[in-house]
């Protein structure tokens, strides 16, 4: 059995009443070992809950932190909701598509790093708020923007 | 300075660890909420009238006295905690689990006790990483500890989907499934998490249990702006102020004492336009209404929501119309396709709105817009619909003028000066998957 | 006033009915309609998604979805006829809904039998207020080869997705995305494939989801809906063909609630097309000394088969396929037995009036708390429909049992019992074990057996109903009669046909019969016949020919056939009928039969059924069960439509069978037995038995009895 296989198998045991309640935690899984769900992910995932995997694939869609294409080793998600936005959220985000070369929801030449611009992450109060891989970075300027980058790419 | 009770112990560096949260007088109340009845303890929480923190401001008590008796029902009961925290302006609940994470899983046994459920879940944001971790560090230490007794308590992870805070898609969710409401009856109280007796509870709702039985119902009902707003808020201050943070403070304060003596005022050189009350979802206040205290009641009577206890400060800076614009594009994302108002109206909207940006709207693209709105509100399956529409709404009704220059002029008023001028929305990072698929 | 009535205002129009009941129902029980989308009750419980049946409920604040809300006593429900505020809401939910709906009616294929089309005309906004970008995706796009998608059409009602999902529970058909970029997809490029695929284009209220058959064929008032049933299968569903200047463009279903609640499979909604069949004979076919095969016509064709039955002396035997009307097969009966005294016929499997006591409606399945199903031949191979019966009486709490347990059966009020395999003598031995286990009499407690014919039983009824007289088997075959593809098609008969003197074959295509036989007779199809069939329940139905035939059908030239010989044989079905029913139907008239047909009990169930004798199974390895394939056969294979769906080179082991030998699911695996062996893909299938493997018959090679897999 698989090692992705198994990790499935453990988290499944959190919902003994069902094991499709298991489908997020094993998606989740399933994007960690492959990096995005790939098909091959997906079949994974619906051998191991005996469900199908257009319905794994069909719940994966519905949720924003899914990746049904490839993405970047590195994931910067900028929050560009309003709170943020009143603190110039926009600047950032600019900030990061210059020094990336690509715009939110693209990914470098490189495969290196991925930008995405996302909803509100519940850092009102520290705007702007930057997930880092998946890392929480808070009161971001653009001036700090390229620092962010080459620490990425020496990674 | 008021009694702090939610985040009490953490005010200066966050209380995660099991025998400095013990010190402080942790997990008494579980013990002494252990050694009385069920039905005592949930007649506390009636007593003390602690209401949902949510958004929804329904009293906790009743909501738990609603969950059948074991003995009359062949299923098990299940306690869902809500911590998919999402509402843009909205992160106390972060806050929370990330400074008092035991106290959390305190007011889940104590809340479990009193719904006699051996099955607790906790939904927490897939963003939330860190206050996973908070969280999931406490558990293990309450369960190595033997504290959860019988009782399973699980941290579920969301995946990135604003609508899984209502509370039935977030039911949906928690079984594995896309994320969309369902339509009610039947309650959760009677069929909800697998069909089960369910008892959902925001997170700031579920702390408070521990502080409620600690400071005694009575005592509790005094706090705040009794009779409905008892007890303390955690109040989300955010936006152009010059302090923004979470502030715990009882209900009744004005949101003028909120913005300028908690938070110091408006962002230098600024004027306040509107506020972002209650969250994104509700009516927009004006200046005229600062005055108006932070409790359900008083805002209530002009037309505002406390919701999840945001006050976010919108300066002279901004224009209105590319706010409530952000606003739709926000919602247009998050609908979950689920009903034809919710789904088609935020699209829509978001259509309308640009074209007003843009000055391209005529007058009677206006009348069109709040038509639109009038045709969401009341009508969808569950209220994300009228979260979109009524800020929306708020807004022409209430910056007519604002939106009038817009057409007047050809184009936004504020040239590209505006705070959130050309502001990115992640609704368009997928306009491309539609085709793809 | 019952107490388990409410009273209901619809409109200020008083009604009464049970507590619980659905507005949509309290409603149109005051005489009422509130327009639906997404509201399908056969779907399971109600979603409330597409926001038509708002209403509006004294007492409560917000209009209300009239699918989701039930009758409570005393409630006050305002339709969009008298509530201004529901009418507004109707009306805006129509104005959402053709935002982006494409204003393509004229070249849609629904148009004119269209929801969504009726709905906008009765309670829409005349005009759009939407001057925007409307949502646009590349169309049409075939979801399968059998069905196209056009996204743009589609209201989002989910009707689809939750057929496939609950209902025919292959979980393909799904939505993709969230929100305002929500479409129905299938897993990457996977054609939607299954039994039951061509029922989401019925369920679809709107023009997105179509049969490709379809696809600009016809228009609505183009077209006659000839209500029949389908001979695909022994369920024989009640099914509506659509036909437009004399032909069949496309089987719909019509609901009969106790026999298919309105699903048909795909083969019976799409195999139609055989009718039109490139090799379909449409004139006899005679062989001819030197010369091979010619085409002659009727008469002389006529006179050939007068000679061939005269030349066999009364040494014929009929092989028969079981897809005969009970007409025809009188008809055959009356001719051979009377006019010549022959009465050899055989039929594909054993038939027998054992389970006549036992007899329950299928709809009853749904409502049984014990299903025991038994022979290991996938259901859904056989009688596809019987499986969505099975899959709803699990879905309601019922235990689906593939192996027999007696304590099970006894102790529930009501148990079906279901042989489909091999091994069944026709239904006696399923028989003996209800008997056994005291399920005669008892109220919801029945039996079935999944023929592998459509009519088996009927064509049985009426052979016996010919003559009494019996003879002997004669030691040569002098004539053998093939009847119909079916026959034609069995490797059996046509080991009979090496014995055989001569053969008259009746066939609808050129591959089957042309070749073999001396005189070849252009068969006809279910579609294009008036008759009877008896389906698996003993439910006996009315087929009505929904085109003509080429040439005459079965029941004209036997007719024609036996006045040479003497025997009076009616070339109408009403008539022919008659003489069977006097003999074995009560003496029911055709006219009496019914569109919509009961489940009539007749005389003389067997009290007392003795348990054939079981087979010996063998020793050693795995048991075989090679089956038919519900997507196989004459008709099968001359769709186009239908080929994606053939079965694949595969075969299924329980989960048990397969870890003991470190299978596993997809690999690529040896089947062997006596020295054949066959390579394979295995398929795990966790509802399979411990012990059994199986194979569709066309991928089974030699391989006979037990087996051996290895990896």
């Amino acid at each position: 059995m698989s090692e992705l296989r198994d990790e499935i198998e453990q988290v499944r045991r959190d919902y003994p009443a069902a094991a499709h309640s298991a489908v997020l935690p094993a998606l989740r899984l399933a994007q960690e070992h492959y990096g995005w769900l790939s098909r091959e992910a997906f079949e994974e995932v619906a051998d191991a809950l005996d469900l199908t995997p257009a319905y794994c694939m069909s719940v994966a869609s519905f949720y924003d932190m899914f990746h049904l294409k490839p993405v970047g080793r590195h994931m910067v998600e900028v929050c560009t909701n309003v709170c943020c936005g009143l603190v110039n959220a926009q600047a950032v985000l600019e900030a990061f598509e210059s020094e990336l070369g690509v715009g939110p929801g693209e990914t470098t030449a490189d495969g290196e790093i991925t930008l995405r611009a996302v909803e509100c992450l519940g850092g009102c109060s520290t705007p702007t708020v930057v997930a880092v891989d998946r890392r929480y970075r808070q009161s971001v300027t653009p001036e700090q923007v390229p620092g962010i980058v080459e620490e990425l790419r020496r990674v | 300075m008021s009694e702090v009770l939610v985040l009490a112990g953490a005010e200066e560096s966050p209380l995660r660890d099991l025998a400095a949260y013990r010190e402080a007088g942790g997990y008494l109340q579980l013990e002494r909420a252990r050694a009385m009845s069920p039905q005592a303890v949930t007649q506390e929480l009636i007593e003390s009238n602690l209401r949902g923190r949510g958004g929804a401001f329904f009293p906790m008590g009743r909501k738990a006295s609603f969950i059948p008796t074991p003995d009359k029902v062949a299923k098990p009961i299940y306690l869902t905690v809500n911590a998919d925290e999402s509402e843009p302006g909205t992160f106390k609940d972060r806050e929370i689990m990330l400074r008092v994470p035991h106290r959390v899983i305190e007011g889940c046994l104590i809340a479990a006790h009193a719904i006699q459920s051996k099955h607790v879940y906790i939904y927490v944001r897939g963003e939330y990483l860190a206050e996973y971790e908070s969280l999931q560090a406490a558990l293990g230490q309450a369960r190595d500890a033997g504290i959860l007794a019988d009782v399973a308590i699980v941290i579920h992870r969301g995946a990135g989907a604003y609508i899984c805070g209502e509370e039935t898609a977030l039911l949906e969710s928690l079984e594995g499934k896309r994320g969309q409401p369902r339509s009610k009856p039947p309650f959760p109280a009677i069929s909800g998490l697998y069909a089960s007796p369910t008892l959902i509870n925001n997170i700031e709702t579920i702390t408070t249990v521990p502080k409620v039985l600690e400071v005694g119902p009575a005592a509790y009902a005094e706090i705040g702006a009794p009779p409905d707003s008892t007890g303390t808020r955690v109040f989300c201050l955010s936006g152009n102020v010059k302090r923004p943070g979470a502030y715990e403070l009882p209900h009744g304060i004005t949101v003028r004492h909120l913005i300028e003596e908690v938070g110091g005022g408006v962002t230098e050189g600024r004027t306040l336009k509107a506020v972002m009350m209650g969250g994104s979802s509700f009516p927009v206040m004006t200046p005229g209404d600062l005055d108006t205290k932070l409790d359900a009641d008083s805002l209530g009577k002009k037309g505002y929501f406390i919701g999840s206890g945001v006050v976010s400060v919108v300066d002279d800076k901004t224009c209105i119309v590319q706010f409530a614009l952000r606003i739709a594009q926000f919602y247009m994302h998050e609908s979950c396709g689920k009903c034809t108002p919710c789904r088609v109206g935020t699209r829509w909207l978001v259509q309308l709105l640009r074209a007003v940006e843009a000055g391209t709207a005529s007058e009677q693209d206006l009348e069109v817009l709040l038509d639109v709105c009038d045709r969401i509100i009341g009508k969808c399956l569950c209220v994300l619909g009228d979260s979109a529409a009524m800020p929306v709404a708020s807004c022409v009704t209430k910056f007519r003028d604002e939106f009038a220059a817009h057409l007047a002029q050809g184009g936004c008023p504020f040239g590209h000066d505006s705070t959130l001028d050309g502001l990115f929305a992640p609704v368009d990072q997928h306009a491309h998957v539609a085709v793809e698929v | 006033m019952s107490a388990d009535l409410v009273r209901v205002t619809v409109d200020e129009r008083e009604v009464h009915v049970p507590k619980g009941t659905g507005i949509v129902e309290t409603a149109l029980a005051a005489g009422i309609e509130i327009p639906v989308f997404c509201y399908e009750p056969r779907l399971g419980p109600p979603v409330g998604a597409c926001r038509m049946c708002l209403v509006e409920v004294d007492g409560m604040p917000k209009l209300q979805a009239g699918c989701t809300l039930t009758a409570q006593d005393g409630m006050v429900v305002r339709t969009a006829r008298t509530s201004q505020q529901a009418a507004v809401g109707q009306n805006a939910t129509l104005e959402f809904m053709l935002v982006s709906h494409p204003l393509d009616c004229p070249v849609c294929d629904k148009g004119g039998e269209c929801p969504l089309q009726d709905l906008t005309f009765r309670y829409g906004p005349g005009n759009t207020r939407m001057r925007f970008e409307k949502t646009t995706f590349e169309k049409p796009i075939t979801i399968s080869p059998a069905i196209s998608l056009d996204r743009e059409r589609c209201i989002l009602c989910y009707r689809c997705t939750r057929f496939s999902e609950s209902i025919s529970e292959d979980g393909q058909l799904v939505f993709a995305n969230r929100g305002a970029l929500s479409v129905v997809t299938t897993f990457e490029d996977e054609p939607y494939t299954g039994p039951f695929t061509g029922n989401v284009t019925e369920l679809c209220p709107v023009g997105a989801l179509l049969p490709t058959q379809y696809r600009f064929e016809a228009r609505p008032w183009e077209i006659v809906n000839v209500p029949t049933v389908c001979g695909m299968c022994p369920v024989g569903c009640n099914t509506n063909a659509t036909v437009r200047e004399g032909k069949v463009k496309r089987i719909l279903s019509r609901n009969h609630p106790e026999i298919d609640e309105g699903w048909i499979c795909d083969k019976g909604r799409f195999g139609f097309t055989h009718l039109r069949s490139a090799d379909r004979i449409v004139d006899p076919i005679k062989r001819v000394r030197l010369r091979g095969f010619e085409p002659v016509s009727w008469p002389d064709a006529l006179d050939e088969a007068e000679r061939l039955l005269r030349a066999a002396e009364g040494r014929i035997v009929v092989a028969l396929s079981g897809s005969e009307t009970v007409e025809h097969a009188y008809a055959l009966a009356k001719l051979l037995r009377r006019g010549l005294h022959s009465h050899q016929a055989t039929l594909p499997e054993p038939i027998s009036h054992a389970l006549d006591a036992y007899r329950l409606p299928l709809s009853a399945i749904r409502d049984a708390q014990v299903v025991v199903v038994l022979g290991d031949v996938p259901v859904e191979q056989r009688a596809p429909i019987v499986d969505l019966w099975i899959k709803a009486a699990r879905r309601n709490g019922a235990k689906v049992l593939t192996e027999l347990d007696e304590d099970a059966v006894r102790g529930a009020d009501r148990a079906v019992l279901i042989w489909c395999g091999p091994g069944g003598d026709g239904g006696a031995r399923v028989a003996a074990l209800a008997e056994r286990l005291g399920l005669a009499g008892k109220d919801g407690c029945g039996a079935f057996t999944i023929p592998a014919t459509p009519n088996g039983r009927g064509v049985a009824d009426a052979w016996a109903a010919a003559s009494d007289e019996e003879a002997p088997d004669a030691e040569t075959i002098g004539l053998l009669i093939v009847s119909g593809d079916e026959a034609a098609g069995d490797p059996n008969v046509r080991a009979l046909a090496e014995r055989a003197e001569s053969v008259l074959a009746v066939s609808m295509f050129h591959g089957l019969a042309v070749g073999w036989a001396d005189l070849v007779l252009p068969g006809t199809s279910y579609l294009e016949r008036d008759g009877t069939y008896v389906n698996l329940e003993g439910r006996l139905q009315r087929l009505r020919r929904a085109t003509s035939p080429p040439g005459p059908d079965e029941l004209e030239w036997i007719s024609q056939l036996a006045s040479r010989f003497g025997v009076e044989v009616a070339p109408y079905a009403a008539s022919v009928f008659a003489e069977v029913s006097a003999a074995c139907y009560g003496g029911l008239s055709f006219g009496e039969v019914g569109e919509q047909a009961p489940l009539r009990v007749y005389a003389g169930a067997p009290a007392h059924v003795e348990a054939p004798p079981a087979a010996e199974p063998a020793a050693g390895g795995l048991r075989l069960v090679s089956y038919k394939p519900l997507f196989s056969g004459p008709a099968v294979e001359r769709v186009p439509e239908l080929q994606f769906q053939r079965p694949q080179a595969e075969v299924e082991l329980s989960r048990e069978d397969a870890q003991a030998r470190g299978i596993a699911n997809g690999q690529e695996v040896r089947v062997s037995s006596n020295g054949t062996s066959v390579s394979l893909r295995a398929r795990v299938n966790k509802n399979l038995r411990h012990g059994v493997v199986r194979i569709a018959s066309e991928h089974a090679g030699g391989l006979l009895g037990n087996v051996e897999v290895s990896a």
